[in-house]
């Protein structure tokens, strides 16, 4: 009895790595042939028999994007504006989110309402809008004005993410914090947000990603090379007269990079944060 | 003076996010609804008010109930489908096991690759001519000669939606998954003493409890994957002849292509009101069955 | 929390920092936008801004170049919201121009420099009696043939339809899994695919007196033609997502062994790495007379109020650009062909070449960009071409184009 039970459980883990191995191939696929394309030249990638694995792997393809572009610059910019807007997307939903989880007031639904309606037109019908709100602040060719529009963009998933963790969690250890002297904002800084801290770290990885990927809003705003982010900026390798495929794809690795350091960084906080902190049932 | 300050802290608490929407997406929209109602010239100037004649014009083109059905097929397939698997996916990077940190990283990279990137590598790979799929079957020896993945317009929009698929499963898997970290071990250390086996917790704690933050995210999933614009636009651009069309890339032919802002306009307005429709009932009955 | 803010404030600054940009003294600013013609170009404009600034102390030039995929987008944008450029390098002008956007080119061009322009090609650019913008550059398009498929298959180069056919069956035999004929009816550029048969064919988007005659029997007897093609088999296999960049790298990688391809096509097969055994030869035609397309892209200026110094600032802007060192530089950078009479002697001059394809230019037919229902139009025979690719009749098609464009 015991015996079958550990080759059931031996069997249901061979099974299960199975499955993940699987995933992540298929989920690689894409990455492996951009790596190739990006160590082929032209004529090998349109060649006429076909190769996997490219035959003269040209490695000064991954170096040469960064003298070809300003990729450096690019890279910059990307990291600010991703940056920038996760920051004032937290500052602005963080509290919003805890209004509409520990307080009543009225027009409570009708505000939470109001955030999904906000996200029913894409960006690419709003250019022209976007375009005149950022003429009259002054902020277009900007970095701040992306900021300010990426973070708007994703207050909605932000805000009711962040109200549903809190919301899940009991407010009794924040009273007590009261009732020893802190106010409302120490309280949620102190009590709250270490506990969320999932809820926290999924919403951040969203909107930080979503930033990063922005296209169409900054390549309407942004008209000088210097303030270019990298999805606008490698558009260089896509021209009227040839498309370079193997510049377009080493410097889309590049661009990846980023987002899964800062992956990494934090996804242990996506596990076991609420180890500590009441739950409610 | 304290009770005043009561009355109106929490408004205070949600201005900032309330500013930053109204100033960088209202206005726009607003404008979005002015244009639909104005008669606009090709280089995009306003030249007055027209009724609703942009509405008339759309509706009447013989193509809007073929993109109208296109992008419903789209909307239903991609978020479905990516709801399913990105819900599987989170039960199964849930369990403890080695590399599981490593796994999480790569489920990750098709989120953290841009859009339009990501759809050129996939056209790259469906290729008919070049491709890479044929080339890696035909040296794996399970095909022998080139395979045409697209020989209709509705084996593209099909492998349209997988793309989306594809990306979208992040999305839905990182959602779950820290939906699935709030759930208290107790409930599975209770249900296993009562001897309920594995299908019966799934079905009765850990959908029950995840189904909160599925909700919401399903509700947005459905918005973004009904304006999604860069796969459909990489891959095949709506070719051929509005085949593969949905709203956000016919409006956008419109609008920068034909120089028609006013129907473009109208076209946004007509997809807005059918998601808020249904984003309306679907929320309603949601929040009805949680009020049970 | 007091991290958190620290970090914000420290980003703040960095960003008011950033968003300042160059402060103008006492300098005249001129704003172009270009289209970014390839790999080469942002360079070539990022040199002749630094330049001119440096020769023209007095104004601040500001070019951006944005990629052809993206520039109606963009371009548009800005004017819906009054932020017109000063001037714009792009293919079409006749929507500004309705709207009384631009000024007449030669308000801001000096004679000298207009002089320099091939008529032909101004006559392009003109509306009632006006010219309305200035020819940057063109390209023209030629068949080119892969020799040594076409000497395996034991064919001649094609110059009637009946030919053509005939050489595409003969490829086909010879080895099927060579395309013998390209075409490309994308959104991309179908309307050239429009262009070379009906022209060919003794038909084509308007008559001799301008009015457009879409559907005419020339027309509809092309296209069935050239879809008759691809129903043959003779041709790639998704005419309707396979853009020109496919066709050509298909017909460097000796994919392909016919296509119509613009004059810059051996650049674009040597930059690739690959070598091709190439020919080049008329457009087939059906009556007889072989028309070649050209395509050309144009400067105009925007009327923004300028004052007499701003104006002066263009007109410095456009003689430094056509001077004639400076304008050859420009147009052999992506291998197009000259639009001024300067440029083309000297270029011809240099490289016998190019001698050729500039009489070709010469001879050939523009699209009707002029014509205020062109963007239309394009749209219009793209959607055509690819519901006849679905089994849809073209005589219907182009029936129901013509009713809606021409009333």
């Amino acid at each position: 009895m015991e015996h079958t039970k550990s080759n059931k459980k031996i069997v249901s883990r061979i099974f299960l790595y199975l499955v993940v191995i699987i995933i992540c191939l298929i989920t690689l696929y894409p990455y492996f042939v951009t790596i190739c394309t990006a160590l082929k030249s032209r004529a090998e990638i349109f060649s006429t028999s076909g190769t996997v694995f490219p035959i003269h792997a040209i490695w000064s393809n991954l170096i040469d994007v960064w003298s070809r572009a300003p990729m450096a610059s690019y890279m910059r910019n990307s990291i600010l504006i991703a940056g920038g807007s996760t920051l004032l997307a937290m500052l602005c939903g963080i509290p919003a989110a805890y209004a509409l989880s520990r307080m009543k007031f009225k027009g409570q639904t009708a505000f939470l309402g109001f955030v999904i309606v906000s996200q029913m037109f894409a960006p690419v019908v709003l250019l022209i809008g976007i375009y005149k709100v950022m003429m009259s602040l002054h902020l277009t060719n900007s970095i701040v004005g992306l900021i300010f529009i990426n973070a708007a963009f994703n207050q909605a998933f932000a805000i009711w993410l962040l109200r549903g963790t809190f919301m899940s969690i009991s407010s009794e250890m924040e009273q007590a914090a009261t009732i020893d002297g802190c106010n409302r904002i120490q309280a949620l800084i102190k009590i709250l947000l270490p506990v969320a801290a999932p809820g926290i770290v999924t919403a951040l990885i969203f909107v930080f990603i979503n930033a990063w990927n922005e296209y169409t809003v900054a390549l309407t705003l942004i008209s000088t090379d210097t303030f270019k982010p990298l999805t606008v900026g490698i558009n260089i390798f896509n021209g009227y007269n040839m498309i370079e495929w193997q510049y377009l794809f080493a410097a889309s690795l590049y661009a990846i990079v980023p987002v899964v350091i800062l992956f990494v960084g934090i996804e242990k906080n996506l596990v076991g944060g609420l180890t500590s902190g009441g739950v409610k049932g | 003076m304290k009770k005043k300050f009561r009355g109106i802290e929490p408004y205070l608490w949600i201005l900032p996010s309330v500013l930053l929407m109204a100033v960088f997406i209202v206005i726009p929209i607003g404008f979005v609804f002015r244009m639909s109602f104005s008669k606009i010239s090709k280089a995009g100037l306003i030249k007055g008010f027209c009724g609703f004649d942009n509405f008339h014009k759309v509706l009447n083109s013989p193509v809007f109930s073929m993109v109208l059905k296109n992008t419903i097929v789209w909307t239903v397939a991609v978020v479905g489908l990516s709801t399913l698997l990105g819900f599987i996916l989170a039960i199964i990077l849930n369990n403890e096991f080695k590399g599981r940190k490593i796994a999480r990283a790569v489920v990750v990279f098709p989120w953290a690759t841009t859009l339009i990137v990501q759809a050129s590598i996939w056209k790259f790979i469906i290729d008919t001519d070049y491709g890479t799929l044929n080339t890696l079957l035909m040296k794996l020896g399970i095909i022998d000669h080139a395979i045409n993945w697209t020989p209709t317009a509705g084996a593209y929009f099909a492998w349209e939606i997988a793309c989306g698929i594809f990306v979208t499963i992040p999305f839905v898997t990182f959602t779950v998954l820290s939906g699935l970290q709030s759930i208290d071990e107790g409930f599975y250390e209770a249900a296993t003493v009562d001897g309920a086996n594995y299908w019966q917790k799934m079905f009765q704690i850990t959908i029950p409890l995840v189904r909160p933050s599925l909700t919401v995210s399903t509700v947005l999933n459905i918005i973004y994957v009904f304006n999604s614009f860069p796969i459909i636009w990489t891959i095949t651009k709506g070719d051929p002849a509005n085949r593969t069309d949905t709203l956000v890339t016919y409006l956008y032919k419109l609008a920068f292509y034909n120089g028609k802002q006013g129907d473009a306009a109208a076209v946004s307005v007509i997809g807005f009101l059918i998601l808020f429709i249904c984003a309306s009932i679907y929320m309603v009955s949601v929040l009805k069955k949680g009020d049970d | 929390m007091k991290k958190v803010l620290t970090a914000g404030a420290a980003m703040a600054m960095v960003l008011s920092m950033a968003s300042m940009g160059a402060m103008a003294e006492d300098t005249v600013d001129v704003n172009v936008i270009a289209a970014q013609y390839g790999q080469n170009t942002a360079d070539w404009w990022a040199q002749f801004v630094e330049d001119f600034n440096a020769d023209n102390p007095g104004i601040n030039l500001n070019v951006e170049v944005v990629s052809w995929n993206d520039i109606y987008t963009v371009v548009n944008t800005r004017i819906a919201n009054g932020e017109a450029p000063d001037v714009l390098n792009i293919d079409v002008f006749a929507d500004y121009q309705a709207d009384d956007l631009l000024l007449p080119i030669q308000d801001v061009v000096s004679e000298e420099t207009y002089s320099k322009m091939y008529d032909a090609f101004l006559d392009q650019s003109e509306v009632d009696g006006t010219v309305w913008a200035i020819p940057d550059l063109a390209s023209a398009r030629a068949l080119y043939y892969n020799k040594d498929i076409l000497e395996a298959a034991g064919v001649e180069v094609p110059t009637t339809w009946d030919e053509l056919t005939a050489a595409c069956e003969a490829i086909k035999a010879y080895d099927d899994s060579i395309y013998p004929w390209g075409i490309d009816m994308t959104t991309d550029e179908g309307q050239a695919a429009f262009a070379y048969y009906t022209w060919n064919n003794g038909g084509g988007f308007v008559d001799d007196e301008g009015n457009w005659t879409l559907n005419s029997p020339e027309n509809v007897e092309a296209i069935e033609y050239a879809i008759s093609l691809v129903n043959a088999g003779y041709t790639n296999s998704d005419p309707a997502n396979d853009t020109r960049y496919d066709l050509q790298d298909m017909f460097g990688a000796g994919k392909i062994a016919m296509v119509i391809a613009p004059n810059s096509l051996p650049t674009y097969i040597a930059d690739g790495g690959n070598e091709v055994n190439y020919g080049v030869a008329s457009i087939p035609s059906n009556t007889g007379e072989s028309v070649s397309a050209g395509v050309m892209d144009r400067f105009m200026c925007f009327d923004n109020d300028y004052t007499d110094e701003e104006k002066a600032a263009i007109t410095t802007f456009f003689d430094y650009f056509y001077d004639d060192a400076r304008y050859t530089d420009w147009v052999a950078m992506e291998g197009f062909l000259p639009a001024t009479k300067t440029g083309g002697e000297a270029l011809a001059a240099a490289d016998p070449d190019m001698a050729s394809w500039i009489d070709i230019l010469a001879s050939c037919k523009f699209y009707p960009t002029a014509k205020a229902e062109w963007a239309d139009v394009k749209q219009g025979v793209i959607s055509a071409e690819q519901n006849a690719l679905l089994g849809e009749s073209v005589q219907e098609q182009l029936d129901n184009l013509q009713a809606e464009i021409a009333g």
